[in-house]
Order: C-alpha cells, then structure tokens, then sequence
C-alpha cells in the first residue's frame, strides 16, 4: 500500500488544534478513507515508534484530538454510512464509518435518506422498511452537531437530552477499531465480557488483549473521567470513552429510538440562582420520564445573551426576556400525545410558580420553528462565550476557556451550586453559568479579563475538582479528559489508580503511541 | 382597536414531499402549523393591541382539527377565535375562500382592521387578502413591511414595493397583508397556553354565514386543476479528473458542449 501519509505544512495547520484553542505539534499527518488503510498506517508508525493521535472533526475541547509529536490520523474521510439493520425492537442499527458527521446522520436519519451505494441488499431491504415505517431519531445531542460519531464515542459524548436518554454509550452496539501495532478488533456488545477484573479481549488475527480492569469505582455520576472500568464489563464499553488511548475506532454500530410523537420545549426565567434550583428540584420530583432535558442559566450567561441580542446581527432573533430576569431553566418534554405533554406542561407551570416564576413569562415551544428557537437560545450561550473569549484572548494571549464539565450526585448539587457562586463572588471574577442542571453537571465558564483573574481561575477549578472529587463526583461529565483535566483526573482517582489505568493501557497499547497526553501526563506508560 | 386576523393550516416543514404516483403532497408525519406569514399578521396586531388596545380575532376556514391552530393563535396572543368549518366549504379556490371569510367576518361583528400573512407558504398565491378586501368592499394594503402610525380613523403602513418602498395611509375599516420584515412573532406563553384552553371558540357551519351554496366550495371555484405533476430534474454529473490543466481543458470542452 502507498504511504498516505503527508509532512505537515502552512495548509495543515488547522490540524494542529481543537475548539479547546489549545496547539500542538505534528510532523506527518494522514487521511485514510477506510479501516484498512487505517490498520496499514498504524503497522508502519508502530514500526517506526511514532506517536499517534486520532482526529474526527475537532470539536472537542479538552484537546484531545490535539497532536503530541508524530502523526495526525484524521478521520473525517471515513464518511460513510455502511449499512442498515432491522433490530428485533423495531427500531434500527445502522454502521457507521467513524468519520460520519453527527447533524448529517441525524439529517438523514430524520429525511429517511441515505447514500445507499455500496449497501449489501439486507441493508437496502431494511432502509425501504425504515421508510415506510414510522420516524426514528439519534437520541445523543451534544451542543456542537458537527462533531464526529467516532470522535463522540471516544469521549462517551452526552449532550442536553441525556437527562432522559443518557450518554451515546447505550447507543452504540457495535465496533471496529484497531491496535497500535494495526491488528483490527471488532467488537458486539453482549459477546465479550470481563470476569470479574479480568478482561480478554480476541483480535481478528486471532490473537488476543489480556488486561486487567482498574479497581476504582465509578462515580454514580455523569461520567467520562479515565477508562470506564467495572467488575464483569462488556469489553465494548471499555473503549467508548476511552479518548483515542487504547485503540483507534474506525467503525460503529449505533441504535435509534422511535421518535416521541410530541417534543415541546419550555423555557422559564425567575428571578434568581435559588428560585431556579427549587423548580428544577420540584421538576425532578414530578418528572415520570417525559422530561429529556432540564438546562440551566445563570444570571452572567443571561447577560451575555442580552448583550448579544442587541449589539450582534447574528444573535437578533433570539427570544427577549424581562430585565429582571436572574436565571432561566429550559426543559424539553417527550411524550407520545399533545395531551400528555399538555397536563405535564400544567403541572410544570405550578411547580415554576411555587418556585417563584411566572407562567407569563415563560416560553413554550410546540412548533418545529419555535423549538428550533428555544435550542437557538441554549446554544447562543457557549457560542456567545467563545467569541468572548477570543476577543480577551487578542488582547492577553494566556488566556483561554476556563470551562469545568463536572457532575456530583443528586444531593450535592444545591452544595455545589452555592459552592461555586461563593468562590467567584469572593475572587471577583466574571463568569456565565449554564448547563446539565437535570443531571447535576453545570459548566462553570469563568471569564477572565487579564492574566491575574487567568490565574485565579486556574486556582478556582482545582480547588472546585478537589470538592467534587470529596463529594463522589467526576471531573469530566461529557467532555472527556484529554489533555486538559489530566491532574484532575489524579485528583479524582488518586495515582494508584491512575497507575492501573497505565498498565490497562500498556497491555493495548505497549509503546503509549496513541493519543499521546490523554488521560496520562507525559507519555502515558512511561 | 377591533382586529381580525386570518389564519390557515399549513405543513410543518420546508422541505415538501410530493407522492410521484398521485402528485399530491405527503402530509403523513408532517406536524400542521399556523402559515409562518400569518403568525407576523399576529404579531403586528398583538404589537397594535399593545398600543392601542383593543381586540384580537383569530379566523380561519378549515376543517375541524385546525380548532387545535386557533388555539395555538390565542396562546401567542388573540382573544377568542372563529373557525369555519363545513363540508361544504371543501375545494375553495382563492375566490371561494375569500368569501367565505368575508361572511364569517359577518359572525365576528364589527371591525377596524384585518390582517393576513402576505401569502401561505403552500399555495403561495398571495390573492386571499386583497380578495377579501374587494368581497368587504373595503381597502387594503398588500405586503406591508412596517406599521408606522395608526389610530381609530386610520393607519401609515410602509409597503415593501419592487425596488423599494411606499409609505401608505389608509382610513379604517381596512385589510393589510404583512410581510416577514415586520416583526419576529413571539412564542406562547405557559399563561397563554393556560388561557386559550378556555378562551372563546365558535364554530360555524355553512348555514350561519350569509352565503350561497353556489358561491362557496368547489361550485364557488371558478378555478379549476386541471394536472398536477412533479417537476424532473435531470442533473448528470461527471466527474473531471487528471492533472490541473487537463481538468481545465476537460471543463472547457463541457462549457463548450452546453454552448454557454
């Protein structure tokens, strides 16, 4: 096979970064279109012991994706939808190259329209029955939509409906990817498990992985902090979420849901921080498992959005509020029939007014358009953000997104809450608050104005992982760790542990050539 | 101020599927919605009321389940509704329909103003307001992108005309068709929604309203379809390969080929 792979230069330099506006460095980078060139291009860098970093749309922003030294994999030509399945359910399975962009899956899946060339006929006799059928959907929303599934399975992406679908994990049944040294692996979930801390895991070649599971007990938590690791496991689940350490993945297989007859979303603004926790403690208590998503934001974030409505054209058709507003939560509903969402819509408009809110001023959404309009509202806040960020960052280069992605259990999120608010009033710093409230995961973005208030949010994130951490939370919920939360995640598992993690990867991977900076400081094994 | 404002049922969706053997529409799975121009013939009226004060009707002909619509119109902000519903209305053309409003306007009472979306995204003829208009005997304003002024006796409208704009004032009663430049139509409110759960609602039937048999539904309809049929488009695509200047080479001769 011809050598694809090409020495960096000025028109590859994109490459060499993520959305976390974090920079790397690279000598070679490559864009395979298969598994099997993927698997030659592993072969030759084992053979040459050059580091490896996997690539899918660089969305990410814990720096994943960017590159430590050696080669680039980029899979963004690996673009194609292989096939379909029938499941027993009803429902359908599709395979995946890993380089398939989430909004064009989730497009096609909602037009029923795929490029069927190159299907096998099982495939293309499941699609007509897809489309003859009723509607499906990809439950996994992740805010940015132009991420990749594969690079969504790496981190174990989540998004705002998790609270009622989970993380992509679930979603996924079926994997290929390949080894460090280019030996292919598929995996089904169901077919391989660990008994007890031991896993084995058989390769294509007949070969086999045998490793040993770390020992430490996952957060009951939104979760993507190091390996997912528990006793008897589906080897599959190892490596979703494994941030491009252990293998590269060049092909899924992820399920669809029936989609809900009836989506509506409702936005409601109170007055402040404690009026918003009440009514989304009420609204817990009242959810039956209609409600898919409770999202927060705070007074800061919704300042951002007023200013933005006003002074950029871009922002202009994003829905007004009162002035008085001092936080909003968005909820969306998923029922089967207008008439269940309407009585939970009643019952969620007497938990918002005895948390203090007020059904006049509080959005429903139960059009295409005008839900399209709320999502608009939720997404223009790390939007609004991230220009923030740029426009301080011309004027002080240290600086960049200062964003925690930590979850702590049901109980402690009123703790957490005030915990937050009081480190950021104390040190004076700006921030915008917004986030997976339902699961108790909120992006604390603190918003520094020079290098000072820089370095004093450095100090406020570890001194907020390390009370997460007391309190059995994760310090990264969906976005996994990368390169940027490594300490935090030593915080969170102790070095121990983190040792554990270091011979499971040495057993996938020997010379620590993938994704070089991930979840280990240095060069992983060393 | 006393405001009527016409609403019809569309699909949801901007892309339209059409069934290749029947040549008509897919509706199955499409969620029906308020016309996207009517609901800123609502906001500009609601925007009025705000001034103004007043009161808003929602009208519509339709079959029963467009009830569900003028629900939705009082939620964003009408008072009551009015919707026609018969049988007998099935098969209007434009000239029907607009008749047909204008003796339900006979229902709502007196008014000052009617307002209606530019045109509906369906059938895109943009004739039901100045046709209801001529049926009331009353003037009207078509495309109307802004409201600048208005009073019991009157209103200034700015009419979005070819390569620019009129500034018109009409005396009232009066019918305007609004464009999408006028304002962002805002969403309901919980408090709405609670509301036009109970809100009044008439229905009525053809032997309500002041109109002839022959003069509503398809024997109204001077129109008549003749064929339906879904455009081809046939696109060939062919691709160019080789070094750049047999690439170029390659284009030039299809530029050639196709005599442009």
């Amino acid at each position: 096979m011809n050598d694809i792979r090409k020495p960096m230069s000025e028109e590859y330099a994109q490459y060499l970064r993520d959305e976390s506006q974090k920079t790397g460095t690279a000598s070679l980078i490559a864009f395979p279109k298969t598994t099997e060139e993927t698997a030659a291009l592993l072969a030759l860098c084992n053979q040459e012991r050059l580091p490896v970093t996997v690539q899918g749309a660089r969305t990410g922003i814990a720096a994943g994706c960017v590159p430590a030294g050696g080669l680039i994999l980029n899979l963004s030509r690996m673009n194609r939808v292989l096939g379909c399945r029938r499941l027993e359910s009803g429902s359908f399975a599709f395979r995946v190259q890993a380089g398939v962009i989430l909004s064009e899956f989730a497009g096609a899946v909602e037009s029923k329209r795929f490029s069927i060339s190159g299907w096998d006929e099982d495939s293309v006799d499941a699609c007509r029955m897809l489309m003859k059928g009723g509607d499906f959907f990809f439950s996994p929303d992740p805010t940015e939509r132009s991420a990749t599934l594969g690079g969504m399975a790496a981190c174990n992406a989540s998004g705002a409906r998790s609270y009622k679908y989970g993380s992509v994990r679930p979603y996924i049944v079926a994997l290929r990817a390949v080894l460090a040294d280019g030996r292919p692996l598929s995996l089904r979930r169901g077919a391989c498990f660990a008994q007890g801390r031991r896993l084995n895991v058989s390769l294509d070649d007949g070969g086999c992985i045998e490793a040993t599971l770390p020992s430490y007990r996952m957060p009951d938590t939104k979760n993507t902090s190091g390996y997912y690791a528990s006793p008897d496991m589906d080897a599959i689940d190892l490596l979703i979420g494994s941030d491009g350490t252990l293998a590269v993945i060049t092909e899924l297989e992820v399920t669809l849901l029936p989609q809900p007859g009836c989506i509506w979303g409702m936005l409601a603004f109170l007055p402040g921080r404690e009026e918003a926790l009440d009514y989304v403690l009420r609204l817990r208590a009242m959810d039956e498992g209609a409600l898919a998503s409770i999202e927060y934001f705070d007074a800061g974030a919704l300042e951002i959005l007023r200013r933005q409505r006003t002074g950029n054209a871009v922002f202009a058709s994003l829905p007004e509020f009162s002035e008085s507003a001092g936080a909003a939560v968005y909820t969306e509903l998923h029922c089967e029939e207008a008439k269940e969402a309407l009585a939970l819509l009643g019952r969620a408009g007497e938990a918002l007014e005895a948390a203090g809110g007020r059904e006049e001023e509080t959005l429903v959404a139960r059009t295409r358009s005008d839900l399209l309009a709320l999502q608009f509202f939720r997404h223009a806040i790390p939007e609004s953000v991230n220009l923030l960020i740029a426009q301080r960052k011309k004027e002080c280069a240290v600086i960049t997104k200062l964003s925690t992605d930590m979850a702590v259990p049901d109980r402690h999120l009123a703790h957490m809450m005030e915990y937050y608010h009081d480190a950021l009033d104390r040190e004076g710093l700006q921030s915008a608050v917004w986030g997976h409230i339902g699961d108790n995961h909120l992006h604390i973005n603190i918003l520094p104005r020079n290098a000072a208030e820089y370095d004093k949010g450095r100090a406020l994130y570890t001194l907020w992982a390390k009370e997460v951490c007391r309190l059995s939370g994760a310090v990264s919920a969906e976005h996994a760790v990368g390169k940027l939360k490594v300490d935090y995640l030593e915080i969170m598992y102790g070095k121990a542990h983190i040792d554990e993690m270091r011979a499971l990867k040495k057993a996938f991977d020997p010379l620590c050539l993938l994704g070089r900076g991930n979840i280990f400081a240095g060069r992983g094994a060393m | 101020m006393r405001m009527t404002v016409c609403v019809k049922q569309v699909l949801s969706t901007g892309e339209v599927r059409m069934d290749p053997v029947t040549n008509t529409m897919i509706r199955e799975g499409r969620q029906s919605v308020i016309n996207p121009f009517d609901l800123h013939a609502l906001e500009a009226a609601i925007l009025l009321k705000e001034r103004l004060g007043g009161e808003i009707t929602a009208l519509s002909m339709g079959i029963p389940t467009v009830e569900a619509l003028l629900r939705d119109a009082i939620a964003r902000g009408a008072d009551r509704a009015v919707l026609l519903s018969d049988r007998a209305f099935a098969g209007a053309d434009t000239l029907a329909t607009s008749r047909t409003l204008a003796a339900g306007m006979g229902l709502i009472g007196g008014f000052d103003l009617i307002l209606c979306g530019k045109m509906a995204v369906d059938g895109d003829t943009a004739q039901i307001g100045p046709e209801l208009a001529e049926a009331l005997d009353i003037p009207h304003v078509a495309d109307v992108c802004e409201i600048l002024t208005a009073n019991e006796y009157s209103i200034q409208v700015r009419q979005a005309a070819g390569y620019g704009f009129c500034t018109l004032e009409v005396a009232l009663p009066a019918l305007i068709t609004v464009t999408r430049e006028a304002n962002r139509p805002r969403m309901p409110s919980l408090a709405g929604i609670r509301r036009s759960r109970t809100a009044p609602l008439r229905l009525a039937d053809s032997g309500e309203l002041a109109l002839e048999p022959c003069r509503m539904g398809l024997n109204g309809s001077p129109t008549r379809v003749v064929k339906t049929f879904v455009p081809v488009r046939e696109r060939v695509c062919r691709p160019v390969e080789g070094s750049p200047s047999r690439q170029a080479a390659a284009l030039l001769d299809m530029v050639k080929e196709v005599g442009i």
